[in-house]
């Protein structure tokens, strides 16, 4: 079985390895480095930039924590870009030794279907073909929106990309946007020193989050520094005089070194030849594929931010594993029952499953259980004592159906409630195993027995 | 102890009058209650407010809670202090841990406040 894979992000590299493993001749096509947005402009160089951040703003707490210092601590943004690159250096090294592992054949070029088992292929260098396959998945991805009317410029109004080629800290910041990547944005040039002021059209910044959670992150931005304005909406951006001046419709005017727009993703549907053998895409250039990762035309598969959908990477993961075994003759759904959520914030912030709003809407009667990390020994060991871990469960199972959490370490801590969500879980099977102590996860054991009034160490309300 | 000039609302708030504008904190039972306290989120200037409403929020290293305030009207000052120097409602509550300045819609209120000494025998309940 020949396969062909249109792209190599974390949907494509994934379902390469895994078509390779059931025993498919596996040719994944690239055009630029292996590993996706994720790997080279999203999730790896995102949070490598937090790290040092987070490093930075946790090194000016030392003598809190018992550590006396001299001279001076300041960050220096080439080092962290090189620390970064490092970093995604030797994931990509990863990657293709995983390729070559499994003997997966990594053709670079940009390619385009031309018929239902062919791809053609134009490299940088001019050298083209074509590669015949039985199977084919496509899994070319997303970039990032531009507003219309506000173009990149890549020198002062930044895309998501570009702050990757800043050479400096700006001194101050217009993040366009509170969702992830803004709010992720936001508190890491904060940490490094910058100004930063977030506008964000709707009323509340990561607006799809449970309404609890959004509160307080509100709150530590606030603490931070971070300006956030929302309900507002940008009449225009102008440039001149070495700064980005953004104009409100209500009149205000704002000035700042730089302006970053993170306002979503744009879906590479576009000039990879789906027209061209019939492959149908939706109102926002979505590939429409289903549980099984099919489109409309047989033996081709589709999987990632492409399909829309969640624009996650592990989305993307599990799809293209699904994917690989479908297209081996296997007969796989993709589950989206349990998907969890991370956002790299100071702090971080996770979730699975409904939010106490949606759970209103869709009038589900529920039972929800909060605790709060500076309850915990180790929140005050660690000195991160913010956040709060809030659990609801269904009100006649008590089947857990949505967990959201800000705090520390909140995007490791959330998979236990995952496998709880996924697997049908109660608050009591959470509530009655033992958490080691002393430890954060202790938060999830004492918000589940909170639902039922019982956490041991709950804060009198 | 807590000052016989002020008035004294059950969510352990205070209220010094001085006409129209009143100023407002927590009382020294909350400050002593709530342990270390870290930050205060601030009600905006010129907000308006209610009675029994929340106005701000009080984060210590054991809890967060509600400032409630004990009058309605608009915020008129808020102590920025605060913002770098929460600790300051542990040091000095009734003083330079003084809350927010607020012009008040309705004298009336105040009469249903307490004073000191039933401030104080409601605290001695509440701990029973």
């Amino acid at each position: 079985m020949k396969l062909a894979i249109l792209g190599s992000g974390p949907g494509g590299y994934v379902a390469a390895v895994r078509a390779a493993q059931l025993g498919a001749e596996v040719t994944v096509i690239e055009e630029d480095e292996v590993g996706g947005t994720c790997l080279n402009w999203g999730c790896i160089p995102t949070k490598s930039l937090a790290s040092s951040s987070e490093m930075f703003f946790r090194a000016k707490r030392l003598q809190e924590f018992g550590i006396e210092t001299t001279g001076n601590i300041s960050p220096n943004f080439l080092k962290i870009l090189e620390r970064k690159n490092r970093i995604v250096n030797l994931q990509i090294k990863g990657i293709r030794n995983l390729f070559k592992f499994h003997r997966i054949t990594l053709q670079e070029g940009r390619g385009q279907l031309i018929s239902p088992s062919e791809i053609a292929f134009i490299s940088k260098n001019g050298s083209h073909g074509t590669v015949k396959a039985d199977r084919i998945i496509v899994a070319t991805g997303s970039r990032p929106f531009q507003l219309p009317g506000f173009p990149f410029d890549g020198k002062q109004i930044l895309s998501t990309d570009d702050v990757f080629r800043l050479d400096a800290i700006p001194r101050s910041l217009i993040i366009i946007g509170a969702g992830v990547s803004g709010c992720e944005f936001a508190c890491i040039f904060r940490q490094l020193g910058s100004e930063v002021t977030i506008l964000e059209k709707l009323p509340r910044a990561l607006s799809t989050e449970d309404t609890e959670i959004s509160e307080i992150f509100e709150r530590e931005l606030k603490k931070r520094g971070i300006r956030l304005l929302s309900n507002i909406t940008i009449d225009k951006i102008d440039t001149r005089d070495g700064s980005v001046h953004v104009f409100l419709t209500d009149g205000t005017e704002l000035r700042a070194e730089r302006a970053l727009v993170s306002v979503g993703r744009s879906l590479n549907s576009n000039g990879i030849g789906l027209e061209k053998v019939g492959i149908m895409k939706g109102a926002r250039g979505e590939i429409i594929a289903n549980e099984k990762m099919e489109t409309n035309i047989s033996g081709i598969y589709a999987v990632g931010d492409v399909i829309g959908g969640h624009l996650l990477a592990h989305v993307a993961s599990a799809e293209g594993i699904v994917a690989s075994i479908n297209s081996m003759g296997g007969n796989e759904r993709a589950d989206y029952s349990a998907v969890p959520s991370a956002i790299f914030t100071s702090p971080e912030i996770a979730s699975v499953g409904i939010r106490g709003q949606q759970a209103e809407e869709m009038g589900i009667k529920v039972r929800t259980g909060h605790f709060q990390f500076r309850t915990l020994a180790k929140s005050h060991i660690m000195g991160e004592i913010e956040g709060m871990i809030k659990i609801i469960s269904d009100e006649s199972s008590d089947r857990i159906v949505g967990v959201h959490m800000i705090g520390p370490h909140a995007s490791d801590l959330i998979h236990e409630a995952v496998l709880a969500i996924s697997k049908g879980l109660r608050t009591k099977d959470i509530s009655g195993i033992m958490h080691a102590h002393p430890t954060l996860s202790e938060v999830l054991q004492e918000a589940a027995a909170d639902v039922h009034g019982e956490a041991i160490h709950a804060q009198k309300k | 102890m807590n000052p016989d000039d002020l008035k004294y609302h059950k969510e352990h708030t205070w209220i010094r009058p001085s006409g129209k504008k009143v100023t407002i904190g927590i009382t020294d039972y909350a400050q002593d209650a709530l342990g270390d306290i870290v930050y205060i989120d601030l009600p905006e200037g010129d907000t308006e407010i209610e009675a029994n409403g929340e106005i701000g929020e009080i984060e210590s290293t054991k809890a967060t809670s509600s400032i409630i305030s004990p009058v309605s009207g608009r915020v008129i000052k808020v102590n920025d202090d605060l913002t770098e120097t929460p600790e300051l409602v542990n040091d000095d509550p009734y003083g330079k841990g003084w809350i927010a300045v607020i012009e008040i819609d309705d004298a009336a209120e105040l009469d249903d406040l307490m004073d000191s000494s039933e401030y104080a025998k409601f605290v001695e309940e509440e701990a029973k």
